[in-house]
């Protein structure tokens, strides 16, 4: 089954309406969720993220979510936490504690192999070694070697960024990118995101090999117009298109 | 008329380093917080240049009306041994020049112009526009966007457009417009000029100018150097260079080439990259612009006004006004990401040169090669003439990029134009 994965940035646009939004979420459509630990500096995220990020870091409150982490661990979602290891690196351990205690899965960490190349190597090791998936992080900039490298050291799925920053449009080529992902890693399950909304894009990611899409930047306009039929609609629509 | 040698000689690809790098190249990132200037390339780029700047193809097919061009302006440029310049240095190796001042406008800078224009001109826009220093990137520009049918809008940086008038006449002659920068024609340019009305301008001021120039009159902004894509089209350089030294059963040991954005050197070496450690990189900048040895490693502003993103590059900082030094198209405050990674990583070398030794280094070639080459390529010829001395002993293939002529930059040897 494909994999549909919202995104979803903890504590935006406060804490009660995001639980709203969580509490309408068809579960039965979505496979695994990504929830965005807010960040001091998200670097790597277009405004729309970014905005949440800020928002969402006076907001955030650990007591609110562990019921609904405990939902979707219950329900079978896979939970991943979307963090910048500049934010975590100085309490890596409490934190990688902290994930796994509220039974997530696995990280992505979008600047590990960027800013931090020299230890990602031991990052991802250790990681490894708690058990805790590591979900590399690529986009058309990775080179092909550290491609190869980064993905061999993990068994999960890989991230595949395909614009230069969440949720902006600059145009790539669809076919070339997918063919250069697929020959490098055979056989792994490709995720994509950054950019991602229409149907056309989803179909065409999928006819390439695609193993699912990560979408973010798209839900934060119906939840920030509280638009919750739109979302439900949407969530339930990308299933299909996904499935067809 | 184009032989067969030249065809054989001329790649049919474009080479782009990323997917060869040592380690991942960091995305440029926006500056401001609710406002995304990754976006804005969108309205300033040509859609293709912006693809083939982010999609990161290694190997980019060269559009046949392109390859047309290059040959129409001079490509494959030569490929000479520096014999009489390695009888005046005793040097028991041998000197290599590329030499890109054998093309139509005088340097390197039409290799990228001829494509940019080319997609921009497909779009169907109202022109192009672009800023210039010494004039070089100018030129080009103009004559690439002439040859498309295309108005071309030049904001030359003021103290280039004071020192080389000539340069000003190429680029009418080519149907190009040039003002001044800082200029009346802009928002930025006349705050500029308001609150700095003596600045002798920059290249940061420059862009800034003609982006916002772009934005207002559905120009295309024509993209000189930094943006990895313009060392992508350059790679035309290093390819040839490589074709040519295979041709003569030769191996390059040391490559050396000037760096202002990064365009002709990344042009120059990077195709060489893919091949491993075994040939030694040298970049070189002009002492009064250390950006290398003095400069962070950080991300920073690509214009002065913030309109672009920022880039992790090896920078003085946006703000950074140069001494007026004698090399106009060196006084750039950062350089390309791909190169300032590499060099980080310590896969390329990084030289400066003083003012007395690059008009020295100039001299020797004119004496010697007879060529007068340009200020920024007297540089590499500078460092390769101290690699030579430092490095008697040795028999190695050096390689130099002398990436333009300098006849039109002779008043830095005291006459007036
Ligand atoms: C002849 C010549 N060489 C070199 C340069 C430096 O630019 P880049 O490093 O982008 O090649 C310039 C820039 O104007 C130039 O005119």
């Amino acid at each position: 089954m494909k994999k549909l994965i919202p995104y979803f940035t903890l504590g935006y646009p406060d804490n009660s309406r995001l639980c709203r939004f969580l509490d309408i979420l068809p579960v039965e459509k979505i496979n695994y969720i990504e929830f965005g630990f807010p960040s001091d500096d998200p670097r790597y995220d277009g405004p729309v993220i970014r905005k949440t990020h800020s928002v969402g870091n006076s907001n955030f409150s650990d007591s609110v979510y562990s019921k609904y982490f405990d939902y979707f661990y219950k329900n079978h979602i896979k939970m991943y936490s979307l963090s910048y290891f500049s934010d975590i690196k100085d309490r890596f351990d409490e934190f990688i504690a902290y994930l796994q205690k509220n039974r997530f899965s696995g990280i992505i960490i979008p600047d590990l192999i960027i800013d931090y190349f020299s230890e990602s190597r031991g990052v991802i090791e250790d990681l490894n070694k708690r058990g805790f998936e590591y979900i590399p992080f690529f986009s058309p900039a990775t080179p092909d070697s550290i491609i190869k490298n980064v993905a061999s050291l993990t068994d999960s799925w890989i991230y595949y960024g395909l614009q230069p920053s969440t949720g902006i449009e600059i145009p790539y080529e669809l076919d070339y990118t997918t063919e250069r992902i697929n020959t490098l890693l055979p056989g792994r399950e490709i995720t994509y995101g950054f950019g991602i909304k229409s149907d056309e894009d989803i179909k065409n990611l999928m006819k390439n090999g695609g193993s699912g899409v990560a979408i973010g930047t798209y839900l934060v306009k119906m939840i920030d117009s509280g638009d919750e039929k739109g979302f439900v609609d949407y969530i339930n629509r990308m299933r299909g298109v996904l499935d067809a | 008329m184009i032989t067969s040698v030249n065809r054989d000689i001329m790649p049919e690809n474009w080479y782009n380093v990323v997917p060869d790098l040592p380690e991942p190249l960091a995305p440029p990132r926006d500056s401001k917080q609710d406002f995304s200037s990754i976006n804005l390339l969108n309205k300033i780029l040509p859609k293709e240049v912006l693809k083939q700047e982010f999609t990161f193809r290694r190997y980019e097919k060269i559009p046949d009306e392109v390859m047309e061009q290059y040959e129409q302006i001079g490509r494959p440029t030569p490929l000479i041994r520096a014999r009489n310049l390695e009888k005046h240095l005793g040097y028991r190796g041998k000197i290599f020049y590329k030499y890109e001042g054998a093309t139509a406008t005088g340097s390197h800078k039409i290799n990228t112009a001829i494509p940019q224009a080319y997609y921009a001109m497909k779009e169907g826009v109202n022109g192009v526009t672009t800023e210039t220093g010494a004039g070089q990137w100018g030129s080009a520009t103009a004559l690439a966007a002439s040859l498309y049918g295309l108005p071309a809008q030049i904001f030359m940086v003021r103290i280039s457009f004071e020192q080389k008038p000539l340069r000003k006449t190429v680029m009418n002659l080519y149907n190009g417009n040039v003002v001044p920068s800082p200029s009346t024609l802009t928002e930025y340019g006349r705050k500029i000029l308001k609150e700095h009305p003596d600045t002798p301008g920059t290249l940061g001021i420059g862009i800034s100018e003609a982006v916002e120039y772009a934005l207002d009159h559905d120009y295309r902004y024509m993209v000189a150097s930094v943006m990895n894509v313009s060392l992508t089209h350059q790679s035309v350089i290093g390819q040839e260079t490589k074709k040519q030294l295979e041709i003569l059963g030769e191996h390059a040991d040391v490559l050396i080439g000037c760096v202002g954005g990064g365009s002709n050197f990344g042009g120059f070496t990077f195709p060489f990259i893919p091949d491993g450690d075994e040939t030694e990189i040298i970049a070189t900048t002009a002492d009064e612009v250390p950006k290398f040895s003095r400069g962070d490693y950080k991300y920073d502003l690509v214009d002065s006004a913030g309109v672009l993103p920022e880039l992790r590059m090896y920078s003085l900082g946006a703000d950074f006004v140069p001494p007026t030094i004698y090399a106009g198209g060196l006084r750039y405050h950062g350089a390309s990401p791909s190169l300032s990674l590499l060099i980080n990583r310590g896969r390329i070398k990084s030289d400066e040169v003083t003012e007395s030794e690059v008009k020295d280094a100039l001299r020797t070639f004119a004496n010697t090669q007879g060529i007068i080459a340009a200020p920024e390529s007297g540089h590499a010829i500078a460092t390769a003439i101290n690699y030579v001395k430092a490095h008697r002993n040795e028999n190695k293939t050096i390689v130099v990029n002398v990436s333009g002529h300098g006849m039109l930059d002779l008043s830095i040897f005291g006459e007036k134009q």
